[in-house]
């Protein structure tokens, strides 16, 4: 039984290219795209963790509303980088977003809801621009746009609650959270130096 | 229907999600290449190379696994303060080895962690926080710089930054682990013994890096 239904995954898996080429072009594809995106670039996933770690050590009902604030901002990000053209401060913002975030979870900040929801966005819509496409028009737009947020929403929801559940239940949950803070801190102290040179060289 | 059909029907439909989420995982692992167009370049790559750097180096993986040691057997709250401020002050130092900043004595230094914080270890000694904190931390950008100077030329400089800092932490987390033992007197013992092997693998290093050796 299992290996029929080993072998029949392997058909499967080889097989359908072409129909999943197709159903990707023609209907959810630029869906599917924007869903990955940031989860294929190191530079928005990162900071996106440290949110989510950050978010973990804020009291539950501050941390409830990035669940809407991030994913929203997005969007809204995504929307603007969909129309306008590439700006560059964007990316510097999204460097430091490794070093702010991630400062914030080592460090354990307590802040109070508008801080924290007024940081989520201003990194949720420079993220977001820096994933928009502006050679994507229509629906094609408005699916890529929606599955860059959801994308937002399900990484957000997953390392906050993971992080929160870390914090409150285990002794050792919240220094766990911090180090990885911590760690978000180290790399975008480096790569960001490294960037800042290469631009200024 | 009969209890032997019922039981079979449920078999069925208990088998039936794992051979349907092995196909699911198949078809996104091979039909995945298109959407991958945006992805980084050079992730996997630059990945493995950062998080094979420190522990290639001898030198580097036993300085950090002392690190770790040192901070369980200080206790709370260098436990949790060294792993926490390591990486950061790490991070300070492969700048410097970014920005091309030398730093002398770099092999030299490395060993000479080794060494101090393995005899640390081996000795139980217990400084103020402060101080070990500030000993920790000068061993620290030796390591970093070590690193930075490699990141420049990785195939992906942000995953090769990733996977020096996620090897790093997990040494110091090896090193916490094992550091547990010092809650019972045999442990404690070999916690020591553990140490002074580490500090005679940093002289062992540290004679070769000034060329004694």
């Amino acid at each position: 039984m299992r290996i029929a239904s080993f072998a029949a995954a392997l058909w499967l898996g080889l097989m359908p290219n072409a129909a999943f080429a197709h159903l990707a072009s023609t209907r959810f594809g630029e869906f599917y795209g924007g869903l990955l995106h940031p989860y294929s670039t190191l530079t928005h996933l990162l900071p996106w963790l440290a949110l989510g770690l950050l978010g973990g050590l804020q009291s539950p009902a501050t941390a409830r509303w990035v669940l809407l604030a991030f994913p929203l901002a997005v969007a809204v990000g995504a929307t603007l980088g969909s129309w306008l053209p590439p700006w560059p401060p964007v990316d510097t913002l999204n460097l430091l977003s490794f070093i702010v975030l991630g400062l914030g979870a080592a460090l354990a900040l307590r802040l109070g809801r508008p801080a924290f929801l007024g940081v989520a966005a201003l990194f949720g819509i420079s993220h977001g621009y820096a994933n928009g496409i502006v050679e994507l028009s229509g629906s094609e737009r408005l699916l890529y746009i929606g599955g860059v947020a959801c994308a937002a929403y399900v990484l957000i929801a997953l390392v906050t609650a993971a992080a929160q559940t870390l914090a409150q239940q285990r002794q050792w949950g919240s220094i766990a959270v911090r180090a990885a803070g911590s760690w978000v801190v180290a790399v975008g102290l480096i790569f960001g130096g490294f960037t800042l040179l290469a631009l200024g060289a | 229907m009969t209890g032997l059909c019922k039981q079979h029907a449920l078999k069925r439909l208990c088998t039936l999600p794992r051979g349907a989420g092995l196909c699911l995982g198949l078809i996104a692992l091979l039909g995945a290449g298109d959407v991958f167009a945006h992805a980084e370049v050079g992730v996997a790559g630059g990945l493995a190379s950062g998080f094979l750097h420190p522990v290639y180096g001898l030198d580097h993986l036993v300085a950090m696994v002392a690190v770790g040691l040192w901070g369980a057997q200080l206790g709370n709250p260098a436990i949790w303060m060294l792993p926490i401020t390591f990486p950061v002050v790490m991070a300070i130092g492969g700048l410097l080895g970014v920005a091309g900043v030398p730093v002398p004595l770099i092999e030299v230094g490395i060993s000479a962690s080794a060494l101090a914080l393995g005899a640390m270890v081996a000795l139980n000694m217990r400084p103020p926080l402060a101080l070990a904190a500030a000993l920790v931390g000068v061993f620290a950008i030796f390591h970093g710089h070590a690193h930075g100077t490699e990141l420049p030329s990785a195939v992906n400089p942000l995953a090769y930054g990733v996977g020096f800092v996620i090897s790093t932490g997990l040494l110091h987390l090896a090193g916490i682990a094992l550091g547990v033992m010092t809650r019972w007197p045999a442990g404690d013992k070999a916690v020591r013994i553990l140490g002074g092997g580490i500090a005679a693998l940093g002289a062992f290093f540290l004679a070769g890096s000034v060329g004694f050796i």
